[in-house]
């Protein structure tokens, strides 16, 4: 108790030490942390990123390909993943010393300063024929003054270094998933494939770190806290929260409620595009999880704009998921009615069967 | 008592109603009108699903309906008093055991409940099944007599099993003989449902390497590499798979590119106007991309020029040409979400040098409606494309038909036009006309919307979703395939025209080019294109309706080379062949009402070229001694010459059609004699025959001809010899050409007459 003080107090020192910076040269940028030789902090130039090879930020110590974090550099997790091919993932933030995010909404990205940088590590474990952990990429977000950019670093097959590229490619992959051989061809995305999820109004922006998605505990090396006091414990998070944080949950936990669950899951798998602002929002749905309170933004008795197939008469058919469009396309993979449009081409077997329940479950449209 | 009875009388009746339905054996026969359906308990489940949803019905009730005459039948339990049931109908024709798939019918009607409508002939046969896949309560339903609207067009189902294919989305030529073949694509196989004159398919399996990238979001074809047959492109969300034909179509060499392309509506067109088709690949989310071919199939990307938007946007790309220039211009129908002008819709116009302008707000089709495809014909028949942009959403406004004024701009006539009305939303939109009625409809999935003609459209509903359209039974209505179910057009009274192209100069398939006919109506125009709508590839025929009329003036091929080629008369319901620069040049010929007279007299000269001539050129040799007469010029058709002097004179006529002038005048010799001391002459009668001739030349005459000459053009001497046994001369000698054969008879009149030797 008295450490996490002990940071307030210290955060506290800090931005007020920025805000009379900021009052001599409001446009300015944070400067870098000089850059030395043997110098083992994080460093993010914003003139210079991004750059060439993952190794150059110090994101980790040690053996880069463990992602143990550097000083500064902070694990987190939303309460609810997006599925990827079954990809794992390990994502951290990193504020530039002395600067705080500040929370806007439950559910909008935390406004963290310029030279903050988020990373996201996708690796499979028990990958074939050697049944070894692979890391294939790290993928970062920078904000720079004008705004955040996409940087993917794709891992070399020794795991010693990842390497900027922006043209993204294809991996053929042969994994065991809890037991069962899977295989899948996965994609590493382009700078433009980012950003059809990433945007809002086509300005790239993050996704997963919102209040709402943080709300929950995770465990650190120092034990398990909160994520965003522990954020704020950090120094990295203004303590500014309002006491409650209308949050989503993981959608594994069956003590949930099945809506709630589905909400959750719709949130972190498919409301990056179908919410206002976003890359398909002239599709009558919204699944962004503020949203999703009302059934017709869920799709529950809503025609779905296309006359796809006449038995498919409902984005969600109250009890019957055989006629819900929704199901149809989580169930597909087809790359024409598969969904999510991006990030996989394997069906989400649990994410599939919550909604196949949550359907079953609900008879009306207003349920 | 009388309870008990009743009761008896409901459990026997129940019972006898419950056994009678059981199975297709024991079908109850039904009737026009309101009945009620008893809960669904029949042992026999059918095997074959007419409706969607799937399997896994567990029971079915059998109904049999055999109409007294043909009738328009509609089936529906779509009624209040059956709330909470979800059913679920199939209609089947054939007998027990045997049956096929006539429609069916899932969830039609509201919340659950079917509604279906079939055309129903006299004295046939219905099985009528409802199954329980949702509930098997009991309900009530009616089946409902229409008689038959005899200008409804109607489809008739046809399921081929045997197409087999991850993507059944192509039907164009596969093999060179230019019907439509039905193009079924896997991963390593492409498979031919190859259409034969006789009706039937032959099927062919063309094993290829793994392709890189499927055609998950559209599929283009055209004759990439030159060798007469169709090539692939398969469009998916991460790159472009070509797959070109080798060893005459019977296999197949996959070319993939290293790039990333979120492909979706593709084209081949000639994009640079070099004569080698090239392809065209709409990026979702990045600039359009496309392949330029070197004329051997060999394909370089690009990317840039033809719609650069840097987050992409494009959804349905259409090669047509707006501005009647000859040369395919690119519209861009355009889609995004978010405060973004990825989605305003793009025209660009072909330069013809490889250079496009992008025109998108000059034509006034700078649109942020939501569109993934758009339909572009002429639906006025005026000679300008318009267009039906169709909306996918109605997030930022609803479908535009737009009418070209042919200034190069367009205006919105959506206003009472019918798609004001029409609320149903899609991906896919295409036009053909599908009645033959001279009017470009539009088809969207389970709607065509028929144009009247008068600028106003009617929705029919059909159950045909999107497919591919093409004409798979060569009889001149356009077909549309779902999956393995071909929905046969049953077709009308209506004329219609098929024409097929070939390219010499300009790219094979002949893509680009701008096809018109002539008639009593007008004109009508069509564009040769390589993929229209969203996904599907369709024929790359030329297909016209003229309603009733009964003929064709003229059909005229406007080559993307600048060619032109004009073919008169053509047959009617019948399929046309045209290849570039084939149509043939005007072949002079004229008669004239005499080649001997006296001074001052006049000759009338009748045109006899062929084919359709519409230029004429009169030259008289020497140039004076005459003069035209009766208002008619050296430019008229069928002129009138006033003779003043006495002499020799030669009569040439130069004759000009569509294809061109004729090669070599057509003359004829007049000799005007002197009134002065010299008797009247009488015209004799010689003939020659038959011309063009082959190697014997026939001279019927009244009179004794002494003499028989063969002159060159220019007057050159050639032969001469006459078999007077049977009045022939022989021209085996001679090569082919054009020549005069001069007859000088006993009494030293001359007569010349000009003849063609094989």
């Amino acid at each position: 108790m008295k450490k996490v003080i002990s940071f307030s107090v210290l955060g506290l020192l800090l931005l007020m030490f920025l805000d009379a910076c900021k009052k001599d040269s409001p446009e300015e940028e944070p400067s870098p942390v000089p850059t030395t030789p043997g110098n083992e902090t994080v460093t993010v130039n914003l003139d210079s990123v991004p750059y060439t090879n993952l190794s150059q930020y110090r994101f980790f110590t040690g053996d880069m390909k463990n992602n143990t974090p550097n000083d500064g550099v902070i694990q987190y997790r939303p309460a609810s993943e997006l599925f990827t091919d079954y990809a794992h993932k390990k994502r951290f933030v990193w504020v530039p010393a002395g600067m705080k995010g500040t929370y806007v909404a439950d559910n909008k990205i935390i406004n963290f300063p310029v030279g903050t940088a988020l990373i996201k590590t996708f690796y499979y474990d028990n990958v074939q024929p050697a049944n070894v952990t692979k890391i294939i990429e790290t993928r970062v977000m920078i904000r720079k003054s004008t705004g955040w950019i996409f940087a993917d670093y794709i891992w070399s097959e020794d795991q010693t270094e990842a390497t900027l590229s922006v043209n993204g490619s294809l991996v053929s992959l042969d994994w065991e998933e809890a037991g069962t051989p899977k295989s899948t061809v996965y994609r590493i995305p382009s700078e433009t494939e980012c950003l059809i999820c990433h945007k809002s109004n086509s300005l790239p922006i993050p996704i997963g770190i919102k209040p709402q998605n943080l709300d929950n505990d995770f465990t650190y090396p120092s034990g398990k806290f909160n994520q965003l006091q522990y954020f704020i414990s950090k120094g990295i998070l203004e303590n500014n929260l309002p006491p409650n944080i209308v949050s989503t949950i993981d959608y594994h936990d069956t003590t949930q409620t099945l809506k709630l669950r589905l909400r959750s899951y719709l949130d972190t798998n498919c409301g990056h595009c179908h919410q206002e602002n976003s890359h398909c929002d002239y599709r009558p749905i919204r699944l962004a999880f503020s949203e999703t309170t009302d059934p017709v933004n869920l799709g529950q008795c809503v025609t779905p704009d296309d006359l796809f197939d006449p038995t498919l008469s409902n984005v969600i058919f109250p009890g019957n998921y055989n006629k819900s469009m929704m199901y149809f396309r989580l169930s597909s993979t087809d790359e024409n009615n598969r969904m999510p449009l991006l990030g996989r081409t394997i069906v989400d077997e649990a994410g599939l069967k919550l909604l196949r329940d949550y359907i079953s479950s609900i008879s009306n449209c207003t349920d | 008592m009388k309870n008990t009875l009743l009761t008896l009388a409901f459990i026997m009746l129940f019972k006898l109603i419950s056994v009678a339905q059981q199975t297709c054996n024991t079908a109850l026969v039904i009737t026009a009108g309101i009945n009620t359906i008893a809960p669904i308990t029949g042992t026999e489940v059918p095997t074959q699903m007419c409706a969607t949803g799937g399997s896994g019905a567990t029971a079915a009730n059998w109904y049999k309906y055999t109409p007294s005459q043909n009738y328009s039948v509609t089936i529906t339990t779509d009624f209040v008093v059956n709330a909470g049931v979800d059913n679920r109908v199939h209609v089947y024709l054939g007998s027990c055991g045997f049956l096929a798939c006539l429609v069916g019918d899932d969830d039609g009607g509201t919340n659950g409940l079917c509604v279906v409508s079939f055309n129903a002939q006299a004295g046939t046969d219905y099985y009528i099944v409802f199954d329980d896949i949702y509930t098997s309560a009991g309900f009530q339903y009616e089946l409902i007599e229409n008689s038959i609207n005899p200008s409804q067009l109607t489809f008739t189902p046809t399921t081929i099993s045997t197409i087999r294919g991850n993507y059944k989305i192509a039907v164009a030529d596969m093999n060179g003989d230019y019907l439509d073949d039905i193009v079924s694509v896997s991963d390593t196989n492409i498979q031919v449902h190859q259409q034969d004159i006789s009706g039937t398919f032959t099927i062919s399996n063309y094993t290829t390497t793994d392709a890189q990238y499927s055609p998950s979001w559209s599929m283009a074809m055209g004759d990439l590499n030159e060798d007469g047959y169709n090539d692939l492109l398969y469009g998916s969300g991460s790159g472009v798979t070509f797959m070109l034909s080798a060893n005459g179509g019977t296999a197949f060499n996959q070319v993939s590119g290293p790039e990333y392309v979120f492909s979706q509506r593709s084209n081949m067109v000639d994009i640079n106007n070099d004569g080698h088709l090239d392809a065209f690949v709409c990026h979702d989310v990045e600039p359009n991309v496309y392949y330029l071919n070197d004329g051997t199939g060999n394909l370089t990307f690009y990317q840039g020029g033809l719609g650069d938007h840097p987050n992409g946007g494009n959804y349905g790309s259409i090669w047509v040409d707006y501005n009647n220039d000859n040369l395919p211009d690119l519209f861009i129908a355009k889609c995004r979400g978010g405060s973004s002008t990825a989605n305003i819709n793009e025209m660009h116009r072909n330069n013809g040098n490889g250079t496009f302008t992008d025109v998108s707000v000059l034509t006034g089709l700078a649109d942020p409606v939501q569109t993934w495809s758009s339909a572009w014909n002429d639906f006025d028949n005026d000679g300008w494309m318009d267009v039906l942009v169709g909306a996918s959403s109605s997030a930022n406004g609803m479908h535009k038909l737009m009418h070209n004024n042919g200034d190069g701009t367009f205006s919105n006539i959506t206003a009472g036009s019918g798609f004001d009305s029409y609320s149903g939303m899609s991906t896919e939109y295409v036009s053909y006309d599908f009645n033959n009625d001279g009017f470009a409809d539009v088809f969207t999935p389970g709607y065509i919307l028929f144009n009247n003609g008068n600028g106003t459209f009617t929705a029919e509903t059909y159950s045909m979703l999107m497919g591919a359209v093409g004409d798979l039974n060569n009889d001149g209505f356009l077909d549309i395939q779902n999956g393995n179910t071909i929905y046969f057009n049953d077709g009308n009274p209506n004329n219609w025209i098929t024409l097929t192209v070939k390219g010499t100069t300009s790219n094979n398939n002949g893509i680009g080019a701008r096809v018109e006919i002539y008639g009593a109506w007008g004109k009508q125009i069509r564009d040769i294109r390589a993929g229209v709508g969203f996904r599907y590839m369709g024929t790359l025929n030329a297909h016209f309706g003229i309603g009733l009329f009964n003929s064709i003036d003229s059909v005229v091929v406007k080559w993307p080379s600048g060619n032109k080629d004009v073919i008169c008369n053509p047959s009617i319901n019948s399929v046309l062949h045209i290849e570039e620069n084939s149509a043939p040049v005007a072949t002079a010929f004229f008669t004239a009402s005499a080649t001997m007279i006296n001074q001052a007299d006049t000759i009338d000269f009748t045109d006899n070229s062929i084919p359709c001539p519409n230029e004429w050129n009169w030259t008289v040799n020497p140039t004076s001694g005459w003069n035209f007469t009766s208002g008619t010029t050296a430019m008229s058709e069928n002129p009138s010459i006033l003779f003043n002097d006495a002499g020799t004179y030669v009569v040439s006529l130069t004759a000009t059609n569509g294809n061109g002038s004729s090669l070599i005048p057509f003359s004829t010799a007049i000799t005007v004699q002197s009134t002065v001391g010299i008797a009247e002459l009488t015209q004799e009668a010689i003939k020659v025959f038959p011309n063009p001739a082959a190697d014997l030349l026939y001279i019927k005459s009244d009179q004794t001809i002494s003499e028989v000459r063969i002159l060159s053009l220019l007057g050159e001497e050639l032969a001469s010899s006459l078999k007077r046994t049977n009045n022939s001369i022989s021209l085996t000698h001679l090569p082919s050409g054009v020549y005069f054969l001069k007859i000088i008879t006993q009494d030293n009149q001359i007569n010349i007459t000009r003849f063609v030797k094989q």
